[in-house]
């Protein structure tokens, strides 16, 4: 791979096109160890308030911040107001100016509001935050995410926590053809070819959580990530065959033994 | 009996992450996480709605009755 292939967004440059998640993990020594197989770059991690009874052990200790770039999360927000305090509120405790805006519009499908996930873009796109929105795979919605000044947009593959992996190709594909910006697909991967199918599509990048988290051996799934990732990529790079209904001989014709 | 008035004439409440909590008389920010052991790198700090800046945690002295959100990172997301 050229060493030129890299994810960039907002003027940062990542090697790995694979983003990984803080959350799910049986405890934080599995995380960690997950982290570093996977090789990601790049950690979502949730703010939330200090738990007061136990301020002795915390998730940042098992974080290396000069090797990992945080990127908080406004999970459990469903209005713009909420996921803006909270993007705020992230960017005060310094270390990170990155946000992956969630803003939820129903809580059995964690789907988002597109209407208030677009207005909380626009607000902190213009307070300097370098935004990165969880969105659906319509690619009306991303043209105008994009128009708001987001960095990056991040499709869902299929519910979060789901496992279904990448539902709606098609409309990726589309989304694909017309941003200018990084498309980062974000929920709803389960094993390693949804993986590899987002990063075949053409995506820039892959999040996932539970699809590691939730695995049996999340340190083995993390590796098998990203595996699926860079494979991914260097397939979609290389240029597939396209799809034939019938059989093209590899063999030749001439000089058939008779 | 005297002891009971000490901490009475010294401590003051305050409403911290939602929960009641009595805390020294005067105390700045700093000295409150200080207390809480929390590692002021960390975390921001909203008093009574407004966001604290951390330079000025030193100088910022709690009242009775005073709401603190103090905020981290933890595990999770959605997803």
């Amino acid at each position: 791979m050229e060493k030129s292939d890299v994810l960039t967004f907002a003027g940062r440059r990542f090697r790995s096109r694979l983003i990984v998640g803080t959350g799910k993990y049986p405890d934080y020594v599995s995380m960690q160890r997950a982290h570093d197989a996977s090789g990601a770059e790049i950690v979502t991690v949730a703010v939330r308030r200090v738990n007061l009874d136990r301020t002795q052990e915390s998730l940042l200790d098992y974080i290396d911040t000069k090797r990992y770039t945080l990127l908080p999360n406004t999970a459990g927000c469903y209005t713009a107001e909420e996921a803006i305090k909270t993007a705020i509120l992230a960017r005060e405790v310094g270390l990170s100016d990155l946000v992956k805006l969630e803003v939820i519009g129903d809580q059995r499908t964690l789907f988002p509001d597109n209407e208030e996930l677009l207005n909380a873009t626009r607000v902190l796109v213009k307070e300097g935050f370098v935004v990165l929105p969880y969105t659906n795979d319509d690619p009306v919605m991303a043209k105008k995410l994009e128009d708001a000044g987001a960095a990056a947009v991040m499709p869902l593959g299929a519910p979060i926590g789901s496992g279904l992996g990448i539902r709606n190709p098609y409309n990726i594909k589309i989304i694909l053809e017309t941003a200018r910006v990084p498309v980062i697909v974000d929920a709803g991967v389960g094993t390693a070819s949804d993986a590899a199918i987002a990063m075949e599509l053409g995506c820039d990048g892959v999040l996932m959580n539970t699809g590691i988290a939730g695995a049996k051996d999340p340190v083995a799934m993390a590796e098998a990530m990203r595996h699926a990732v860079l494979a991914g990529r260097l397939a979609y790079l290389a240029g597939r065959i396209p799809k034939k209904l019938y059989a093209t001989a590899s063999s030749p014709l001439e000089g058939m033994i008779e | 009996m005297r002891r009971r008035i000490e901490a009475r004439a010294t401590g003051m409440e305050l409403i911290v992450n939602g929960k009641r909590r009595e805390v020294t008389e005067g105390a700045t920010l700093t000295v409150l996480l200080n207390e809480l052991n929390i590692n002021p790198l960390r975390v921001a700090v909203q008093l009574n709605l407004e966001i604290v800046k951390r330079e000025r945690y030193e100088n910022t002295v709690l009242k009775a009755g005073d709401s603190l959100e103090i905020i981290t990172f933890m595990a999770g997301g959605a997803e």
